[in-house]
């Protein structure tokens, strides 16, 4: 949250699509859809291009693996194409793992790990990093899972940037009057980000699928964050960033026993600790359809985010809904783009996405639109979201979602991040070895039956959760028609 | 047909020459590899094969952007850009992203003021496909009413989404109006929505025949193919598509500021203050270029930067500071931009920033910090040519942008032979108060549906 928006990133570069691939982890900015009719209303195949019939199968490359002696294990995708690693240390314990007065601990946790040590100051820190061309973040999200502390630098200088990221990693001492420059910072970027209208609908569809369990939080609450104090993120350091609580993820220019070595020599010592299990009751979801407006005096766009609960990771669902929500919303080749971007010229863009972790996820569309099409905007997204839910899909359409769900691997092997997110997946959930590789057959299973059914299941009307934020003036009669509308006040 | 072969992959070698005073062994050097051809149209074409990954990359950059619009049609290069996707002779209405993402690829067209590129990535076993797609657009663009109406949407609405719906959205594109006076880069990428409106089906024809020639473009593909057969499949699709006249030019070079702009705006949207401050350049590429990206490096890259350090970190007067060198094909510019803490001023963070550039101009960086600016240029270099994506657009741009493609293999060292003099000397010739634009941002009471306006 150090960087700011430049000026070239909002204006310069202007894209023609703004793709935002549906992602396990977090729900995609707003973006929503119309239908029309046909569910490719807004393409038209002349059936002249020379597409290879074939799916290019591949294998994604196997890990080797190691423990240390404390426990710790690592794996490495062994890469020598250019002289760089980068390595990823997995905690089991994030935002889930807090004290329930206190969610937003494991976040400022890991936003302060780098702001001192016993031996270095967060000056040095950031300095010692920088002048060895390394970087380390650390993230933590007050409902994730893990806490996750990444590191990448130069091959060249592997040996130096792991000894100042051990010390990061298991000396942090949280400085108060770091902690207090941390909290004001924050919550001056928290006041700028709520000014975006995609940023209030968000928060706003979180709470109103979650209530009072974590996965409402995008961010913390400002009481907990003016509340911490440096004994919390201690507390919460000891218990949660051991050896034995963790594994390593890592890629690059080294061979597993230079990596071990080099592990063991930082690392090796490092205490571990008994842990506890991290148990929290499900979350309930919505007991009933609502629609929330936020107004937004003089807006020129809504902004709509329309869904409800979804599945956790390691649901049975998972493969219908992961081909569900690629027909719907998954890209621009979706109905929902299709419909309301290229048929009806409503938006820039618009997307539906699914997300699930340890504990059930949300199913959203969301888009912005200009506020004069609000109304033909919401009858193309529940038109959409009835469709898939009442009718099959096509088998021409069901055929490409496949070719795109399985292909899409190939491009994965030229992103690192790509693998090292898949292998994490697989740790995280404990799915089975061969899971990646049995993975185009679980796509290939899914049925026309199974899309709809988990469309009707899980956009259930009886269970949707309708964010408007826009002008309450312009807008408020046309969102009446799904529901009475109630305001919504802004965090 | 002309052709320079440079090699055939992207390989490691040891550099030959040790880095005097470098304390580190030598680091490996990298290079891309690429061959290049000229198709008898002009089609400059460059391949990298590369057996590593089994995807292709392609990017076609046309040498067209803001810059090239008249007064009256601001946004159109873009507007143009999203007509690409609308269909050609063989290739249907969103056939094209349609084609790629369903065949497990990625894609994207992009707009700048100084250029417009078209990429895309798939499995290897797709690149004809590719190929085809990319030529039947140059060659036959099918321009409709209809189809302009829809795009003319869509883009109004991502203006609507990027600018006048966002806190200081406005300001960035006051911001160019006021930095620079020639036309091309005084006005937005985005352009106004007026202008939009007046855009007609002739202007898109008039705008692809002079821009979009083969002559005016540069193909760039890496990744899992054989040349020879890559190049043919290249000239069977792309040599007959008719070369044009070369397009006018452009004058991009702004005369020597004299004295500083200043402007404030208020913005409803906004919550707190915002500061834009820019000091002009030379052209991209220039003599200077890299001496200011390390300048740049050390005044405001990351969190060990001067300026994150001092004014955030020590004195806590913003929320967010940092900044850029942008090099253009004409005159470009050093940006620094600040979030003001909501309980600061804007004039005592704007005299902070003041403080840390003196500082800067007065007395020689340190070791270290002239260290990281060459380690993290490096890291980043290596992370932006992993991808076959990357190092084609990389590649494509430079192209458009420098005349040389090559720089993708000497801008490290340009880099490492940046000395603490020469930081010192650029920061003293360009980071002047003659040369400085200062654009301040104040929230405003919310007023109903009034757009920020200039101030006084």
């Amino acid at each position: 949250m150090n960087t700011v928006t430049h000026k070239n990133t909002v204006l310069a570069l202007l894209s023609s699509l703004l793709f935002v691939q549906a992602s396990a982890q977090a729900p995609t900015p707003p973006g929503s859809a119309a239908p029309a009719g046909a569910s490719t209303k807004g393409v038209e195949l002349k059936g002249k291009v020379p597409v290879n019939p074939q799916t290019l199968r591949v294998q994604l490359p196997k890990p080797q693996e190691a423990v240390l002696k404390n426990g710790l294990r690592v794996s490495l995708l062994e890469d020598h194409k250019l002289p760089t690693f980068s390595m990823q240390l997995y905690f089991n314990g994030g935002g889930l793992a807090d004290p329930a007065d206190k969610r937003g601990v494991a976040m400022v946790t890991a936003s302060q790990l780098r702001e001192g040590t016993k031996q270095r100051s967060s000056r040095e820190i950031a300095e010692q990093l920088a002048t060895l061309g390394a970087a380390l973040s650390s993230t933590a999200g007050p409902a994730s899972g893990e806490s996750v502390v990444s590191v990448t630098g130069l091959s060249d200088n592997v040996e130096q940037t792991l000894a100042i990221a051990s010390d990061v990693i298991r000396n942090p001492t949280f400085p108060a009057s770091e902690l207090d420059k941390f909290r004001a910072r924050f919550l001056a970027q928290l006041q700028i980000q709520r000014a975006n209208p995609g940023f209030q609908a968000q928060e706003q569809f979180m709470r109103a699928i979650y209530g009072e369990h974590p996965g409402a939080l995008v961010v913390p609450s400002e009481p907990v964050i003016k509340g911490l104090t440096s004994a919390d993120l201690a507390a919460f350091h000891a218990a949660r960033y051991r050896p034995n609580n963790a594994f390593l993820i890592a890629h690059g220019d080294i061979t597993l026993k230079d990596l071990v070595a080099k592990l063991e020599h930082h690392f090796g010592d490092w205490a571990k600790a008994d842990l506890n299990k991290v148990s929290l009751p499900p979350p309930k979801g919505p007991e009933k359809a609502r629609v929330l407006l936020v107004d937004r005096p003089g807006s020129v766009q809504t902004s709509l985010w329309i869904g409800s609960l979804g599945i956790e990771r390691n649901s049975d669902d998972y493969f219908a809904m992961l081909v569900m929500n690629h027909i719907l919303g998954g890209g621009p080749a979706s109905r929902l783009f299709m419909n309301l971007r290229e048929d009806k010229g409503y938006t820039y863009g618009v997307y539906s996405s699914f997300t699930g972790t340890t504990f059930p996820g949300v199913v959203v569309a969301s888009t912005d639109v200009r506020t004069a099409v609000t109304e033909g905007a919401m009858h193309e997204l529940d038109f959409e979201l009835q469709r898939i839910a009442n009718e099959p899909v096509t088998e021409r359409e069901l055929t490409n979602a496949r070719r795109a769900l399985i292909g899409r691997f190939a491009l994965s092997l030229d992103s690192p991040l790509s693998l090292m997110g898949n292998l994490a997946t697989q740790k995280i959930y404990k799915l089975p070895a061969d899971y990646w590789d049995t993975y185009p057959q679980r796509v290939e299973a899914i049925t026309p039956a199974d899309i709809q059914r988990v469309a009707k299941k899980y956009y259930d009307r009886g269970q949707l959760q309708i964010i408007a934020v826009g002008d309450a003036k312009q807008v408020g009669k046309v969102l009446e028609k799904y529901g009475a509308v109630e305001p919504a006040t802004p965090m | 047909m002309m052709a320079r072969r440079y090699g055939m992959c992207l390989c490691l070698a040891l550099a030959a020459l040790p880095i005097v005073g470098a304390t580190a062994a030598t680091p490996a050097a990298v290079r891309v590899d690429f061959s290049e051809h000229t198709l008898k149209n002009g089609l400059r074409v460059q391949l990298v094969e590369d057996h590593t990954t089994p995807v292709i990359a392609v990017n076609v950059s046309y040498d067209v952007g803001s810059r090239n619009e008249r007064p009256g049609l601001t946004g159109f290069a873009h507007l143009f850009e999203h007509m690409m996707f609308k269909g050609s002779k063989n290739v249907g209405d969103g056939e094209h992203f349609y084609q790629v993402f369903t065949n497990g690829g990625a894609m994207n067209g992009t707009t700048s003021s100084d250029l417009t590129v078209y990429y895309e990535a798939l499995p290897a076993n797709q690149l004809e496909m590719a190929l085809y797609m990319e030529a039947d657009r140059m060659r036959s663009l099918d321009i409709t009413q209809a189809k302009l109406d829809n795009q003319r949407q869509a883009v109004q609405e991502e203006r609507r989404l990027r600018v006048d719906n966002q806190p200081y959205g406005r300001s960035y594109e006051r911001f160019d109006e006021v930095f620079y006076d020639k036309f091309g880069y005084k006005h937005s990428t985005i352009g106004s929505m007026e202008d939009l409106n007046a855009a007609s089906v002739q202007d898109v024809a008039e705008f692809f025949r002079i821009y979009y020639a083969p002559n005016n473009a540069v193909l760039t593909v890496v990744g899992d193919f054989k040349r020879d057969e890559a190049l043919a499949t290249i000239k069977k699709y792309f040599e007959d598509i008719p070369r044009q006249p070369a397009p006018p030019p452009v004058d991009l070079i702004e005369p020597k500021q004299t004295a500083e702009r200043r402007e404030t705006l208020t913005d409803p949207l906004a919550r707190a203050p915002q500061i834009l401050i820019g000091y002009k350049i030379g052209v991209g590429n220039d003599a200077d270029q890299a001496a200011l990206q390390v300048l740049s490096s050390v005044l405001q890259g990351g969190d060990s930067s001067r300026l994150y350090q001092s004014i955030s970190k020590e004195k806590e007067l913003v929320s967010g500071i940092g900044g850029y060198v942008e090099e253009r094909i004409g005159t470009g510019g050093f940006y620094v931009t600040a979030t003001v803490r909501p309980d600061q001023k804007p004039e005592v963070v704007e005299a902070a920033i003041y403080e840390e550039i003196a500082r800067i101009t007065e007395e020689p960086i340190a070791d270290w910090e002239l260290q990281k600016a060459r380690n993290a240029t490096r890291l980043g270099y290596l992370q932006s040519i992993r991808s076959a994506q990357n190092r084609a657009n990389i590649l494509g741009s430079y192209t458009i942008l420098f005349k040389d493609p090559n720089l993708i293999n000497t801008r490290l060292q340009k880099i490492d032979a940046v000395t603490r003099g020469d930081v010192q000397r650029v920061a003293r010739k360009y980071l002047i108060p003659t040369g400085r634009t200062v654009l301040t941002t104040l929230p405003a009471p919310a007023a109903p549906a009034a757009p920020a306006a200039p101030g006084p």
